[in-house]
């Protein structure tokens, strides 16, 4: 019974800890709020199931990350989703900006979309879980190198994204 | 020799709150530099803000009622047995019982595999694999093998596997020798990870058959799954 016990309240803080940063990572891979919840659930279904397995607690987030990428694969191979209302998931704190950041912003955000896999993952990965570029590479099983030219790029396109649709604020000229 | 600015782009373009000590010499150096890293902060915290979206407010709650279901590696017989009998009742005891005992059963074979042959076949391994053998090997199971692992490959033998023949590799890593046995007609939990005489063996299920990557605790071996899973294709040769 405290075994079991044990495994529950190991669980709930797993579910704590990563469940929203899981959620974010997973509606900006897929842009689509049902199926990152579905993801979600489904990550933690399987990781619930195989937790007496993970015996490093400090490899859990890399660890869930690994499922969720991998049932997303496994998802995507079936259908492929619609693009979601980003109004309907993003947080409500228009009142704190002037209308130009709004804008902005919402160009991010669709620029985010915009961006291909290849570049959007190792972004999210930095940006949502605090990965370093060692970390981004061995989740992603890529070189160093190729992770840092990857986040380069994919700010790059961003903000460039931005220049194209006329928003300039304090974003920085490139090269 | 100085870092440029075009060098500093870069690296803050890669990871904005890089503090390094070459970087935030550079940074300190000169104003065009500091307004640079300033720039690539405030792009950041936008970055930031857009990506912040909110989670549903029943996810967190839903995914603790996960808890109350019995894992799979519960000893808790009893109640398999009982849900297999509800399970029986509507016909679909059979698949569930199935996927446990193939879970069970490459568990066994792995462990048991790998005490015979594992550490046996990585003291063998030495230099490149000819590329005739391991397509020899590949093709004779219905597979290919991809550039990423055949370079990397050490050893490649035929080996027993649950169902069948399949291939036993040993291959080189930044972490060490790492085995890889390819299963082409074993089924597997993708993903699993199985752990035997401080060892652990990882599973992938790919489009023909199944592989599992197995390491010492202390390789991170499911780093190993994208490659495994891009390398190990079924079908004809692309040459």
């Amino acid at each position: 019974m405290t075994n079991d016990t044990d495994r529950t309240t190991r669980f709930n803080q797993l579910a704590e800890a990563y469940s929203t940063d899981l959620y974010r990572y997973a509606m900006w891979i897929c842009g689509n709020d049902a199926l990152a919840k579905d993801l979600v659930q489904e990550t933690f279904l399987r990781a619930w199931r195989a937790l007496d397995k993970l015996k490093d607690t400090g490899a859990a987030k890399s660890w869930m990350i690994t499922i969720l990428r991998r049932e997303y694969a496994r998802t995507f191979e079936r259908k492929v989703p619609k693009f979601t209302d980003l109004e309907k998931v993003v947080v409500r704190d228009d009142d704190e900006l002037e209308p130009d950041e709004r804008v902005e912003r919402e160009l991010l955000r669709k620029g985010i979309l915009k961006l291909s896999e290849k570049y959007r993952e190792p972004l999210l990965l930095q940006v949502v879980f605090g990965h370093s570029c060692e970390e981004i590479s061995k989740q992603l099983g890529i070189s160093k190198s190729a992770v840092m030219t990857q986040l380069f790029r994919a700010r790059e396109k961003l903000k460039v994204q931005l220049q194209k649709d006329g928003v300039t604020g304090n974003v920085h000229e490139l090269i | 020799m100085s870092m440029n600015l075009s060098e500093f782009k870069k690296i803050l373009g890669a990871d904005p709150w890089n503090r390094d000590s070459e970087t935030l010499r550079a940074r300190n150096a000169e104003p065009e530099f500091e307004r640079v890293a300033e720039d690539a902060e405030s792009f950041e915290r936008k970055l930031q803000s857009a990506l912040n979206v909110h989670p549903p407010a029943d996810l967190l709650g839903k995914i603790q009622g996960i808890s109350k279901q019995p894992s799979e590696t519960s000893n808790n017989w009893m109640t398999l047995a009982l849900a297999a009998s509800v399970l029986i009742a509507i016909g679909a005891a059979g698949v569930v019982w199935k996927q446990l005992d193939r879970l069970e059963q490459v568990e066994t074979y792995l462990a048991e595999h790998y005490a015979l042959d594992g550490k046996v076949t990585i003291s063998q391994a030495a230099g490149a694999i000819p590329e005739q053998k391991i397509r020899e090997i590949m093709t004779s199971l219905g597979v290919t093998a991809g550039p990423q692992l055949a370079e990397r490959i050490r050893i490649i033998k035929y080996c027993p596997t649950p169902v069948g023949r399949g291939a036993h590799m040993v291959i080189n890593t930044d972490e060490g020798m790492v085995t890889i046995i390819y299963m082409p007609d074993t089924q597997v939990q993708d993903g699993e990870l199985i752990e035997f005489d401080q060892m652990q063996a990882y599973l992938v299920s790919l489009d023909r058959g199944s592989a599992a990557i197995i390491g010492s605790s202390s390789q991170p071996i499911e780093n190993l799954e994208a490659m495994v899973r891009s390398s190990i294709k079924s079908g004809l040769l692309d040459a």
